[in-house]
């Protein structure tokens, strides 16, 4: 579904990506793992086209992106909860959910996904009419992945949705992310906490300044004992 | 003699021999490039507010009007001043004019300190619409209260006719009168010295204070920076100096006018600070020299050129063109042209893209971890303020909050929240999100007035005080999205974090006598350990915005250590860092507390962090505290699990354990 190949990506001189090729078929959750400043974000940015590859190619579903305008990407199917959160602070939280499904065209489903999104995160409904910037943290990080499913993505990129919530919404956003998942939308997931990401994806890539290390099923990452000790903290 | 060195000399020498060489030529240039230095110190002036302390100030043209119309009140005849005629009375009146262009300053500063950005310009804008009108309208003052007139026809500033003649100033000997040259050297003399002056004030402590204020207001004030001093002070700083040009101006040109101080002026001076790079000295110089030499050398020369062109091609309408009428057109054309190529400015500080850690050699698989942080790397100096917590009684907790409350609209974000922090106790705050933990660390951070309830530190109230107020009482904090100061370096973030701790002075900051030299290396030395100690030595120089992410943390947390603090608060510190990274972090704030007896409070969402450092934790839930214990007394409380760490997570730290 999601290819790419020998990418490259540069921030002015510094390489940023080395070459990374990697895949995501249809119906997955992959994950991406690595440390910070791996280039993780990079590549969710040149899939997206925030960024453009020097070299390399990104494709999906037949489409070549890396030419691709990245509003144009987005009417692909393609969503993403940002790193940073990058909430609209100054809406309110139901107009930021409202314009994540701003690129679709099947105006009628809207408001059972709207209903969806506010049973995923019962937050999110008692404050539907605040300003996006008045939420705390972790309502901000509920209120950039609802946005993102507002879009009913046929891929969705995840960076960091774990990243300031407490340790039930943790278990919560992972079992949401199975669920969604199970609903048909398939999932490229960066994450820190690469133990509960391994734990929920099909497979996993491992990034290192820019390169692809390991690429293996999750449960057998899991076990490898470079992941143990570099991204699982285990001695 | 080293190449800057022979740079400068050759520089030094071609100003100075410059009117000399115009003069043998014949070009007659020396007014205008006077005119067009003159320009350049208000340039130099508007840049304090706009480039260094970023605020936008679109009215500037009154700073001008105030030094000029002050060099004509106090020594021009027409308005009789007591002082026209006195041999020495220029020279009394610069010093006079810069003196009330800082008074406007600080007038025209201080309603406009809460506000910023758009708010900001369109204040200032009126106040540079405010000045001419005032001008023109002061010209005959009566006032009569029934018949009795105490005020009668006062001139105060020659109405629309302006002032005319205004004094020059008088040395034994030079032609102030007749030659173009003398006045030529007066402003070479007073642009060096401000330029001298500001390019001293850019590397102190209130320099970097500026570019704290420009870069995030909020984070300098919770880094011991006072907003409101340090923005009044760059109004009437800025203003001084265009005093001192308006002052100049007005001696120089013999005749003022209102017409000389519109809005189109304040555009102008904003045009060559943004056109050659606010912020840098040089580019403002280059900008401002640019626009004026174009202005008027450029534009009449070629106005000359089209004109005889005209004529001997015997086109009419070229014969009676006059180029100077297109002066905004091209204004705005270079200006678009220069933002859309070179959006810093021709001589701005080049935006480097964000680096990410990589380099050429071949990567080891498994990563090396951060170097742990060592108990021998803490600085002496922090290990001497140490005792200062302790020296008081031990039995009053460093920070004490009884019944704190804060409601936002409907919304109770804290409700009745106590929470004591003994001395040298690391105390957990956890809780849903949206609870109201950082709301916790806003009020006891002064951010956010409580409304109700008491706030101690070691049982001194902080009812009341600004948040550089409480820093300086010894409370640190860092930010949960971090808010460094993303276009200094590493090394200025940490300095920034001194400030409260250093007394330099304007005058001080200027003249740098031995004390303040003292204080400043002294401050470069503690800062540079405390980026060893915090693993970032080898990165001081680098702008704070091209640190990995982990690398930032980290020097939020230096820049907090060097306010000096007995009290950090920690508002999820391992957030987004990986298992390597946030054990690492753990041992510091475990380092901190042994060596220095730091007192510690830490919102964390990490809790293996939380339960393997704290002391004691505090719950809080819909801003209601709903436990308060000690790490396994939470862990097994029933509402904790119920709100906060669900069944899932506790199952997540058993595997941990077990894996270990």
């Amino acid at each position: 579904m999601l290819e790419l190949a020998d990418v490259h990506t540069y921030y002015g001189n510094i390489r940023a990506l080395r070459g990374v090729s990697l895949g995501v078929s249809t119906s997955e959750i992959v994950t991406l793992i690595g440390a910070n400043g791996a280039g993780k974000t990079t590549t969710l940015r040149t899939i997206l086209g925030t960024v453009r590859p020097r070299r390399g190619t990104v494709s999906f579903d037949g489409h070549r992106l890396d030419t691709l305008a990245t509003d144009r990407i987005v009417r692909l199917g393609i969503a993403q909860s940002p790193e940073g959160r990058r909430i609209f602070p100054r809406m309110t939280v139901l107009e930021n959910l409202e314009l994540g499904a701003f690129a679709r065209a099947d105006r009628a489903a809207i408001a059972p996904d709207l209903e969806r999104v506010l049973t995923l995160f019962p937050r999110l409904r008692e404050r539907t009419a605040q300003k996006g910037g008045t939420l705390s943290g972790g309502e901000q990080q509920m209120l950039a992945i609802g946005r993102a499913l507002m879009a009913r993505p046929t891929l969705l990129l995840l960076d960091e949705p774990s990243m300031g919530l407490s340790p039930i919404l943790v278990d919560t956003i992972f079992q949401i992310i199975r669920d969604i998942n199970r609903q048909g939308t398939t999932i490229l997931l960066v994450e820190q906490n690469a133990r509960m990401a391994l734990r929920v994806a099909h497979r996993g890539y491992v990034i290192q300044t820019g390169r692809i290390v390991l690429q293996d099923a999750a449960a057998e990452l899991l076990r490898s004992d470079v992941v143990r000790r570099s991204y699982l903290g285990e001695k | 003699m080293t190449g800057p060195g022979v740079r400068a000399a050759a520089l030094v020498a071609a100003l100075l021999a410059y009117p000399f060489v115009d003069k043998a030529l014949g070009f007659q240039t020396v007014h205008a490039v006077s005119d067009g230095m003159i320009y350049v110190l208000l340039a130099l002036g508007l840049n304090i507010v706009v480039g260094y302390a970023g605020l936008l100030d679109l009215g500037y043209a009154a700073f001008f009007a105030i030094g000029a119309y002050a060099m004509g009140l106090l020594n021009s005849p027409v308005l009789g001043s007591p002082l026209y005629g006195h041999a020495w009375s220029f020279w009394l009146c610069i010093w006079l004019a810069a003196a009330m262009s800082a008074l406007l300053g600080v007038v025209i500063g201080a309603p406009t300190l809460r506000v910023r950005g758009d708010y900001l310009a369109i204040i200032t804008l009126g106040f540079g619409e405010i000045i001419p009108v005032a001008i023109r309208n002061l010209g005959d003052i009566t006032v009569d209260i029934g018949g009795w007139r105490p005020i009668e026809r006062l001139n105060l500033t020659g109405g629309e006719n302006g002032v005319n003649p205004i004094g020059r100033p008088y040395l034994p000997g030079v032609p102030f009168e007749t030659d173009p040259v003398p006045w030529y050297f007066l402003i070479l003399i007073i642009g060096a010295a401000s330029l001298w002056s500001m390019n001293r004030l850019r590397d102190s402590r209130l320099g970097r204070a500026w570019m704290a204020i420009r870069e995030d207001e909020t984070a300098a004030d919770c880094t011991g920076v006072n907003p409101i001093s340090t923005k009044l002070l760059a109004f009437a700083l800025g203003a001084s100096f265009s005093g001192f040009a308006g002052s100049v101006y007005a001696a120089k040109l013999q005749a003022i006018t209102p017409g000389a101080f519109e809005f189109q002026v304040s555009i102008m001076l904003l045009c060559m600070v943004v056109l050659g790079g606010a912020g840098s000295l040089k580019g403002v110089i280059l900008g401002g020299m640019l626009i004026t030499v174009f202005d008027r050398v450029v534009l009449t020369q070629t106005t000359f050129m089209v004109r005889a062109a005209g004529r001997a091609a015997g086109v009419a309408a070229l014969t009676t063109a006059d180029l100077t009428l297109w002066r905004w057109f091209f204004f705005g054309l270079g200006l678009v042209l220069v933002m859309l190529l070179r959006p810093e400015g021709l001589a701005g500080r080049r935006l480097r893209p964000v680096a990410v850690g990589v380099d050429d050699a071949e990567d080891p698989m498994v990563l090396e971890p951060p170097p742990p942080p060592r108990a021998e790397a803490i600085p002496r100096w922090l290990r001497d303020r140490a005792p200062r917590g302790a020296a008081a009684d031990p039995r009053v907790p460093i920070l004490e909050v009884r019944g704190v409350v804060k409601q936002f609209g409907g919304v109770v974000a804290l409700n009745e929240v106590d929470l004591l922090v003994p001395h040298g106790a690391i105390i957990g705050l956890i809780g849903p999100n949206g609870a109201g933990k950082t709301t916790f660390f806003n009020v006891v951070t002064g951010l956010i007035r409580p409304d109700g309830g008491r706030i101690a530190l070691v049982g001194a109230s902080l009812a009341g005080l600004r948040p550089n107020a409480i820093v300086a009482l010894g409370v640190a904090r860092t930010f949960q999205s971090i808010r460094l100061f993303p276009q200094m370096t590493v090394l200025e973030n940490v300095l920034v974090g001194g400030h409260c701790r250093l007394a330099a002075t304007v005058a001080g900051a200027v003249l740098r006598p031995p004390a303040v030299r003292a204080e400043e290396s002294r401050a470069r030395a503690r800062a540079h350990e405390l980026l060893a100690f915090t693993g970032l030595g080898d990165k001081a120089d680098e702008l704070a915005r091209n640190l990995p992410y982990g690398d930032q943390r980290r020097l939020e947390i230096a820049r907090a250590l060097a306010t000096e603090p007995r009290l950090l608060l920690l508002d999820e510190p391992t957030a987004g860092m990986n298992p390597r990274e946030t054990e690492a972090l753990t041992e510091l704030i475990g380092l901190l507390r042994r060596e220095l007896s730091l007192s510690v409070l830490l919102i964390e969402h990490d809790m293996e962090v939380v339960m393997r450092i704290s002391d004691r934790i505090t719950v809080l839930d819909y801003g209601t505290r709903i436990a308060e214990g000690t790490p396994a007394e939470i862990q097994r409380h029933p509402k904790v699990i119920e709100a906060y760490l669900g069944t899932g997570g506790e199952q997540d730290l058993a595997a941990r354990d077990r894996s270990r």
